[in-house]
């Protein structure tokens, strides 16, 4: 796992550049340390592809349906970007914008959460005697 | 995925700062705010690159 070792290289050297470039042109020493996350994150997607392969073949062995994974698929998706795009902008000094983003993946969730909390309620309803 | 990209953000910084220094002690203000401008479009397009780039590989993942 010598991964481990670039991503915290990249780390390394995305802070001491932002750090030179800093005092020269501050707007500059913002979008390295963005370009920065971004290189750590497409460093981690492909292991993170694996991870998810792996989790889709154990939901087709249990033999649950598969929409069910997709939707938490899409809702983790959802998170790892807000996160990121939040503390970008909390980075920058605009933390209450990045709540904002936060709140908004946090209703996106929720919406599409919705149908599973539906679909669980229906269970619970043929469950109950009439 | 290369580190060189952060190099050359940090170069074109530097670059632009300096050439924007220079301009402005010789009295042309006007030539260098469009090289400090050009310098950070030219940035920002690099990035706009690499967000595509993560958005699409984040909707191929995860479904969308």
């Amino acid at each position: 796992m010598d991964i481990i070792l670039k991503i915290i290289a990249v780390g390394l050297i995305t802070c001491v550049a932002t750090l030179i470039v800093k005092p020269i042109r501050s707007d500059f020493s913002i979008i390295i340390a963005i370009v920065g996350g971004l290189i750590i994150l497409f460093m981690i997607v492909n292991y993170l592809s694996t991870v998810f392969d792996s989790l889709k073949n154990i939901i087709n062995f249990t033999g649950l349906n598969s929409d069910l994974y997709t939707l938490l698929l899409k809702i983790i998706g959802v998170g790892y970007l807000v996160e990121f795009t939040a503390s970008i902008c909390s980075d920058t000094g605009n933390s209450s914008l990045g709540d904002k983003i936060l709140l908004g993946g946090k209703i996106i969730i929720m919406v599409m959460a919705m149908p599973i909390i539906l679909s669980i309620l229906d269970i619970i309803m043929e469950l109950l005697p009439s | 995925m290369d580190v060189e990209i952060i190099f050359k953000i940090a170069a074109i910084g530097i670059l632009t700062a300096i050439i924007g220094q220079i301009l402005k002690q010789t009295g042309k203000d006007e030539i260098s705010t469009l090289a400090t401008l050009a310098g950070l479009i030219i940035v920002l397009i690099m990035v706009l690159n690499l967000i595509g780039d993560l958005f699409t590989t984040f909707k191929t993942i995860f479904n969308f």
